[in-house]
């Protein structure tokens, strides 16, 4: 596996040249779709159904925002990757594994340059600048490999079961909705009248502990409960750990079903 | 890989694959879970590509594959370089395999030549240093000239096989798997293929060489295994095992003729 970092390296390259070389407004284009969707966000829950249960709404927003997006870009990108490249897997052997990891990596670097920018903007606005913030690089590393791990998964069930891909795009919309980006699940309007609602929204969707932790800190400049810290780390190994098993078991047949 | 073989040696033991004929090779979760049994039980039977295939082949050794189309040459190879899994028995192969299956396989197309090499040379496990290091040979063996750092999508098929067959000669290999490839080249580049997989046969590699001209063969093989219906048919010298495939082809002319 150490033999083939340079081919990763060439691989997150030439994926990271080929994007930015497509559009014409190369890099910038990666920010414009998340702050875009946070302004429309923002006005319609400032004016429509208007939140106002946090101050600096657009930051809080935001950080929810980049976060989503690159978890459903990412397995998004990851779903298709092997079949994209399925000339290079049915004609060389080499650790298939480096495929999806590319396309994510690729994903969690462009995040990164988002992330670089908002972290000055936090302190900044929300004067954050508090020791919970060396906490950041953790939670974003966790969030890489939970990301990774079920990228890994969705790469090969995808090239065995063509409609992965598309059901998963179907369901990332009402998945978004559920997740507590633009709303605190311990603080929302509707709370009392279904009271489980809130824990359900909290616990039962992986995506939203990583939001929290990255909000608490980012955002509140302050620890996140260790409830969510254990079930981050413990989420992040478990995707990882089983995507990659199930990745061994079903790659040997790739070059067939390609 | 295990340790059991030596670099440069190829073995096969009992080995057999079939595959699955289906128009469309990928299934889907829907399928799965309510229409499987019958999409299974309709479709033609499975193709048995390789039969309890059995064949040793020690370092420094050269060794032509022949045989009708669809006798199994290309699984063989594609077996042999762990891209595709046996459903029974033993295929290994000791060292760094590389395999030249394909014309432009493993090339990014909007890529130049020059960045294919890296993409290519990557993708048989080199580091960038290796890679710089043998830059220069790999582009001067091509006789691509300027076209190296033009993208290869402007190739014709020969300058294809000039730049895949250069990665390949200079990529150290213990064992090289060719699938006839090499006929796409003209002749003066043939000839210069030849010479350099002699000379790195020299140097302990091993070749597997699946071809259709006897010339090509005879230039490089002193065996011969001739492949009929994924079992082998013959396997021995090359003057003989070429006599075996054109025996096999008439037999199955005068059969076609006589249905």
């Amino acid at each position: 596996m150490r033999a083939y970092r340079y081919l990763y390296e060439q691989m997150v390259r030439r994926e990271l040249r080929q994007k930015y070389k497509g559009s014409a407004l190369g890099v910038a284009y990666y920010l414009v779709n998340p702050l875009v969707l946070t302004a429309a966000y923002a006005l319609m829950f400032t004016y429509v159904l208007p939140y106002d249960r946090v101050e600096d709404y657009p930051l809080f927003l935001l950080i929810g925002i980049a976060v989503w997006l690159f978890f459903s870009q990412s397995l998004l990108a990851a779903a298709t990757s092997l079949i994209d490249q399925s000339a290079l897997v049915r004609k060389v052997r080499f650790p298939r594994e480096i495929i999806p990891a590319a396309v994510v990596s690729v994903q969690f670097v462009i995040f990164g340059v988002l992330v670089g920018l908002l972290v000055p903007l936090a302190v900044i606005v929300r004067g954050t600048l508090d020791p919970a913030l060396l906490l950041l690089p953790v939670l974003l590393a966790l969030l890489g490999v939970f990301v990774l791990g079920i990228g890994l998964a969705l790469a090969v069930l995808h090239a065995y079961f063509r409609d992965v891909a598309p059901i998963l795009s179907a369901i990332l919309f009402p998945w978004f909705l559920v997740t507590p980006i633009f709303f605190r699940p311990t603080d929302f309007p509707g709370q009392d009248k279904l009271p489980w609602l809130g824990e359900a929204l909290r616990w039962g969707n992986p995506v939203a502990p990583f939001i929290e932790s990255v909000r608490e800190v980012l955002f509140f400049g302050r620890f996140p409960e260790l409830g969510v810290i254990a079930y981050v780390v413990v989420a992040a190994a478990l995707a990882l750990g089983l995507g990659r098993a199930l990745f061994r078991r079903m790659e040997r047949e790739l070059a067939v079903v390609l | 890989m295990s340790a059991s073989v030596t670099a440069g040696e190829v073995v096969l033991e009992e080995a057999s694959r079939a595959f699955e004929v289906r128009a469309d090779p990928a299934r889907t979760l829907k399928e799965l879970f309510i229409g499987r049994a019958r999409s299974h039980a309709s479709g033609p039977p499975p193709i048995h590509a390789l039969r309890d295939v059995s064949l040793r082949v020690a370092p420094g050794e050269a060794i032509g594959v022949m045989g009708r189309n669809g006798a199994g040459k290309t699984s063989t190879l594609r077996v042999l370089s762990g891209i595709v899994p046996l459903d029974s028995g033993r295929a290994e192969c000791g060292g760094r395999i590389v395999s030249l299956l394909e014309v432009g396989a493993g090339f990014g197309r909007d890529f130049t030549g020059r960045e294919n090499i890296h993409l290519n040379a990557a993708l048989h496990g080199l580091s960038r240093a290796e890679v710089e290091a043998r830059l220069e040979p790999v582009v001067a063996f091509s006789e691509l000239g300027h076209f190296i750092d033009v993208p290869v999508r402007t190739y014709s098929s020969g300058m294809f096989v000039r730049l895949g067959f250069s990665i390949a000669a200079h990529l150290d290999a213990d064992v090289m798997l060719i699938d006839e490839v090499l006929a796409v080249g003209d002749e003066a580049f043939q000839r210069k293929c030849l010479t350099r997989v002699r000379e790195l046969m020299e140097g302990g590699m091993t070749l597997v060489l699946v071809s259709h001209d006897a010339g090509t063969i005879e230039a490089v093989c002193e065996r011969v295994i001739v492949l009929d219906e994924g079992r082998i048919a013959f396997d021995g010298p090359t003057v003989e095992g070429v006599a075996a495939y054109r025996r096999l082809l008439e037999e199955s002319a005068g059969s076609a003729v006589r249905s």
